[in-house]
Order: C-alpha cells, then structure tokens, then sequence
C-alpha cells in the first residue's frame, strides 16, 4: 500500500492567482492513498524543497504528487530531491497545473480549479502504481567512427583525437577531403580553399588517434549508445599497403581519356588514378569499370612498371569490424542535377551552361583550365556572364522548397572573381533575394555590387542559344519588365541536396531524415548536433545545406558531445524501457518489426514443465537500444511487453481518474 | 467527468488527450507559456509516444465517460 504525499505549488500568482490552491490541497487530501497534502508558494524554492523532503521522513511516504509547472521543466529536480529523502526518485509523478491548466484557463478561475482537482487525481492515481526503476550502467567504448570524411568530419576528427580518444574515418571516395578542396577560394575573406584544407586532412592522416578508411562504406551497424560494432565494407582499391605513391602507374596506364569527377568532368584522368595530386591517401585506386585489364582481361602495364609490387588485380572487397562508443554522421551534401529539371535552361544540352562547382574548377588555378575561365564549348573567354541563383532551390513547384543558404555568398564571390579576372567583363545575376546574414558577408556582398555585378531581380525564364552566344530571357520584377541578356556564359547555383546514399546510411546506422532527406536533429535549437538514436551524432551539410563556417561549427559542436560521452566509462541507461514478462510472451515477434530502434532480438529460453525440459523463444529488450517509446507493447497480443514508468495499469488507471 | 454539463448551448465534451511527451505535450506547454486558451475539458495524459497508445485506452476512456479523445504525436 503506496502512502502518498502531495505538494501543490502556487508558483506565486502563476498558479494560485488563478487556481484556488487550498481548496486543491484539501480535496487532494481526500484521495485514495494520499496521507499526507500540503501546499506552498514555490515548491522549487529550498524551503519548499525541505518541504518535501521532511514530509517524506516524517509521514513515511512511498510516493510523492507535485502538482506545478510542466515536468519538462522541474521533473528532474523533485527527482533529485525525492532521493535525498532516501525515496527512489521514479517514485514522482508530476501534475501540470500550470502550462496546462492555470496559464490556459485564467479567465475561468473556477473551472480552472476543477481541472487541476482532476490532474492531480490522475498524477495520484498513477502515483498508487508506481514502482521503484533504477538506471542502469553502460561502458562506453572510448572510440568514435566518423563517416565522411569532408571537412566536417575532418574537423571533429581532429577535435575527439586531440582530446585523447581513437578516431575511425569512413570516406566513400578513393581520398578525404569532400567538397571543400574542389573550391578555389572560400567567401568572405577570399582564402584558397585547399590551402585550409588540405593542411587539415594531412593532420588526420599523420594523427596516431586517427586511423582512415578511404574507398569505404559502412555494411552494417549492431550495438547502442558506447557499444557499437561496425562492419566496413574496404571496397577493392587494387592496390595494396606497399604502394608508395611515386606515380610511375598512372604515368604509364594506357586507358585514358576518362572524365575525372574531381574536375566535374572537366578534365580526363587513367583507369589508374588518385582523384588530385593532395589526395590523402597518397595512394591510387584502379577504376576497374574502365581498367582494360579487367575489361578485357590483358593489359598488367601498372603491374609491370609498379616498383613496389603494390598492384594487385586478385584484391576483393574486405569486411572489418570496428568496435566504437559514438557514431559521427558527416556525409555533406550533392548538387541538385538540374538537367533533369529545368528544361527552361536547356535540360543541359548546352555546354556553356553550368554549374557553381564547375565554376569552382574552373577558377582554381590547380583546376583543369588552370584558373582562366574558359567557355567549355570553345575555349574562348566569355565577355558576359549571368548567375542564376535558386536554381532548384525556394522552387516548391519545381524541386526544393528550402533556401540552401550557401549560394548567394558564392556567387557573389563568383561575381567578384569574374570581374577581377576579366577585364571589361559584365556580370548579371538574377536573384529572388541577397540573403548574406553571416559574419562580413553583407560587406562582401555590397563590394561585389560596387565592382560593377549587375543585381537583377527576378527569374530566367528561358535560355536558348543563338550564334554562339546564349540569350538569357529572365523578368526584372524591381522595374516591372522582360530583360534579355545576350550571354556567353551562364552559372547556375544550383540547390544543395542529402549526397547520394546517405538515405543508405541513416538505415544502417539506425536514425532518422527530414522530409527532403536531411539527416534529422534531437532538436532544432536544443539538440542541434544529435540524433534521436543514443551515441550517434550530426555534423555538416548532411543535416542542411550549410557554408564552410557552420560546418566547421556543427563538427566542433558534435566534437564537444563525443568528447563528453566519452569522457566516461560507464553511463547510466534510462530506466524507463520495455520488459519483457518472459512467462507469458508467446514467442510472436510482432514487437520486433515495430520497434523503430531494434531493440528487440529473439532470445531462447530454457522451461521445465514436468518431467522435461523444453527450450522455447521468447523477445528480448537490448537496453542500451530501447528508447522507451512502448510501441512494441501496443502491438504485443499477450500483454507479455511492458514500458517501465508508463505501464498499461498506470496509464489504465490515469484514464479512469480523469473520466471520473 | 467532475466538470458537470451546463445548459445545452452551453455544453462543452469532456476530451482526453493522449499527448507524445516529445512533441504535443510540449507543444501544450507551448500553447500555456503563450497564454493561449482552450476550454477546461481537455484534459491531457502524457505518454513517451503516441506509439504507446494502446486501442484499449481509448476504448477505456469513452467507456468511463469521455465524450472525445484525441491521441496526437
């Protein structure tokens, strides 16, 4: 028999200038179980606190009613002090009577009254069934995995090693680096974007805390929060440990001619390559799609020449395992491929129309025209130049709703770049709006506009060629009429979008995206590096389109939580989780397809009936997974799953306080 | 429900809400610190998740006397 206490809060005229509080503590005293009610201006305060705590010990409370402001303000504090009163501290149940009730209700005091009489008889009622929970203790493995390896993951890598915790990159590319060392140079402050880069991904490598997997992807994730077990599939480089990076292979390989992705196609590259001459690891890749070794099964030139020894043609896909405590999501972000879009633009049948990055290219003086901005269909240098910007994004009809917050300082930068290279050149941009809010961005903006970049506002409708130039049709919506642009050059900043198979890898690690496939936070402003999944953490654009600060930001952010989780070797598990009542559950399984966090496993267990023993299957909850959301418990036919804190006879016996 | 029927015009159902602890229960803190009004029949249970909503309980509640429920997360 529970021997309950209550204390209701007037939380100054909050509650009690609304809620006749005495007259709440008087009808409280009269429920079932309750033998102790008592009422105080604030119940958080020290003295109401020793409030608690003393009428705990002097009326030998089992349970204890506070009946305030909403738990998610203050459950966590009556917890504490319930425990110094030596009570279990899941022994509190918490009635909202002041976001739900005074503070809705302030012009109907009487009802209002009435209403909180009814909430705290529900939080008494599921106070009568209670039962002590107790957290229990995870180790943490002190390891983090990052997966990409742009500058985000870099970053936070760099971060968790230097904070003295082992480190595992998983890059998808044959090198790290990501998007960052494509740009030439990086807004506002005009620095060259590999020069900041690069440095940083030689760090990783020659950090003895880091240990880099480049050409890799993630197979499978098992485990929870500080115990994870990662299996990484080490796709098949062709080219093993010995390789010293002289160069000799690619020298000699005869399959040439390739588009090189790192160039944007821009430029051609051998079946054997490393993607830029900085590329970490120094080490090549063999492309064995094009490779006229495994296309038609003789060539061996790389072999032959290869000082090393280091080719090897038989080399398969490797599985290893990594056993971590946290897991990094860092997979940045792709461009929208317009050219299944905007047919107005000419569905990319036009070679003089591109894209930002290609633009990046092709300004970075390591790039494949060598820093000239060449038009790709002749060469030539283009005179004028018009920037779209939005292309795919704020287009709800068309693509992305969502503004993808980087482009307008890059074309901005572009503008600048073109008129700085280009003597006599023009620069139109058509823009919906100039959104700059960043450190020194509007200044750099306002620079740009006062070099001479022509700011038109308003949509292109329609690019079509003409000679060999591109007539550029678009509405400037500021003077209210058509303007058509005879360019040679057109840029497209086209929308940032989730990177190809990054839906892949929140499956398999296990958390959720947004509904334009962004990797979801805990919380849009509390929790903004986290996931919903326990030990598993977000950095960069694969969260939202973001510039090089904010993710360079979000990964020390992310950083800092790995740094903190690591920090311990054990931590305490939430109690509030599903059990399993072992005796009565049939073995179905229903609960296992339900459970958003495979939670739930099959476990065997062995009975003695009467003279035999019998081995059987019944579900088991992994504690370290469970959320506690009680999903499996709806779908459990036999009753046998039960949510710790929030158990059927709990919530049963709340519906029936409140419908008294 | 302790709240009796008014006049006809005047009547108000007695609502319980299954309210996700994450979201909805949250966001009613939200409609209190706002200031918002809403009438004095809705009443809230919280649960971890709207997931955890058994049939059974809302069956439960119009047999006892609600006149709605609502289960929102």
């Amino acid at each position: 028999m529970q021997r309950i206490g209550v204390f209701i809060c007037w939380c100054g005229s909050n509650i009690g200038g609304v809620v006749d509080v005495p007259a709440v503590a008087r009808e409280a005293a009269k429920f079932h179980g309750v033998v102790y009610s008592a009422e105080y201006k604030y119940m958080c305060s020290e003295p109401g606190q020793e409030m608690i705590v003393s009428a705990i010990k002097e009326h030998r409370l089992t349970g204890v009613v506070v009946a305030s402001c909403s738990p998610a303000l203050h459950e966590l504090t009556f917890r504490k002090n319930i425990a110094r009163a030596g009570l279990n501290p899941y022994m509190l149940e918490m009635a909202n009577i002041r976001e739900q009730c005074s503070w809705v209700h302030q012009h109907e005091p009487e009802k209002a009254t009435k209403k909180a009489v009814d909430l705290v008889r529900r939080a008494v009622a599921k106070a009568r069934k209670l039962e002590p929970l107790f957290e229990s203790a995870i180790p943490v493995t002190k390891r983090a995995l990052i997966i990409g390896g742009g500058i985000a993951g870099i970053q936070a890598a760099l971060d968790i090693a230097d904070a003295g915790n082992e480190v595992v990159i998983i890059e998808r590319e044959p090198t790290i680096g990501g998007k960052m060392v494509l740009l030439d140079k990086t807004f506002p402050t005009l620095d060259c974007s590999a020069c900041i880069s690069t440095p940083k991904m030689v760090s990783a490598a020659q950090h003895p805390n880091i240990k880099i997997y480049t050409y890799a992807e993630v197979e499978e994730v098992k485990g929870y929060i500080g115990n994870f077990s990662v299996t990484i599939k080490q796709k098949a480089r062709s080219v093993n440990s010995k390789c010293t990076g002289c160069g000799t292979c690619w020298a000699k390989c005869p399959t040439k001619n390739i588009p090189n992705e790192f160039d944007m196609g821009m430029s051609t590259r051998k079946a054997i390559y490393i993607p830029f001459p900085q590329a970490v690891p120094n080490r090549p890749v063999i492309d064995r799609e094009r490779c006229r070794q495994f296309v038609k099964g003789k060539c061996g030139v790389c072999k032959k020449f290869c000082p090393t020894d280091a080719i090897d043609y038989e080399q398969g896909d490797e599985f290893v395992t990594e056993n971590v405590g946290a897991i990094l999501a860092a997979t940045g972000y792709d461009l929208i491929d317009w050219t299944k879009i905007y047919g107005e633009y000419g569905y990319g049948k036009y070679p003089d129309v591109i894209t930002g990055l290609h633009f990046e290219r092709m300004v970075n003086a390591s790039g494949p025209t060598g820093g000239k901005i060449l038009r790709p269909s002749d060469g030539e240098q283009p005179k004028t130049i018009v920037f779209i910007k939005c292309v795919g994004s704020r287009d709800e009809a068309k693509a992305r709703e969502y503004c993808s917050r980087a482009c307008c300082m890059y074309t901005a930068k572009h503008a600048h770049q073109v008129l700085e290279k280009i003597p006599g050149s023009q620069v139109v941009i058509f823009y919906i709006d100039v959104r700059c809010a960043g450190k020194a961005y509007e200044e750099f903006y306002l620079k740009t506009l006062h070099e001479g970049a022509i700011y038109t506002r308003g949509r292109v409708s329609k690019i079509y060629p003409e000679g060999d130039k591109l007539i550029v049709k678009g509405a400037d919506t500021l003077l209210g009429r058509p303007v058509e642009v005879v360019a040679d050059l057109v840029v497209l900043a086209t929308a940032m979008i989730p990177s190809a198979g990054s839906a892949d890898v929140a499956r398999t690690v296990g958390f959720t995206v947004d509904k334009d496939g962004f990797f979801q936070e805990a919380h849009p402003k509390l929790r903004p590096v986290e996931t919903n999944t326990g030990g598993v953490f977000l950095a960069g654009a694969c969260q939202g389109p973001k510039d090089i600060p904010d993710t360079v930001a979000q990964a020390s952010g992310a950083a800092a939580k790995i740094i903190g989780l690591l920090s311990h070797s054990e931590i305490a598990g939430e109690p509030t989780i599903s059990s399993v009542n072992e005796a009565i559950c049939s073995g179905c399984l229903a609960c296992q397809g339900i459970c958003p966090y495979r939670a739930i496993e099959p476990k065997e267990i062995v009975e003695r009936l009467p003279g035999k023993q019998v081995t059987r299957v019944v579900a088991s909850v992994n504690s370290g997974l469970c959320q506690g959301c009680g999903a499996c418990t709806v779908a459990c036919r036999p009753g046998a799953l039960n949510l710790k804190g929030f158990t059927n006879e709990q919530l049963l016996s709340e519906v029936d306080a409140l419908c008294q | 429900m302790s709240i009796e029927n008014e006049a006809q015009e005047n009547w108000q159902p007695n609502i319980v809400g299954f309210c996700c602890r994450w979201c909805t229960y949250a966001g009613a803190d939200l409609a209190g610190i706002s200031r918002m009004n809403y009438p004095p029949t809705v009443r809230v249970i919280r649960v971890p998740c709207s997931g955890r909503v058994n049939p059974q309980f809302i069956i439960r509640a119009l047999q006892q006397g609600a006149d709605a429920v609502f289960v929102s997360g």
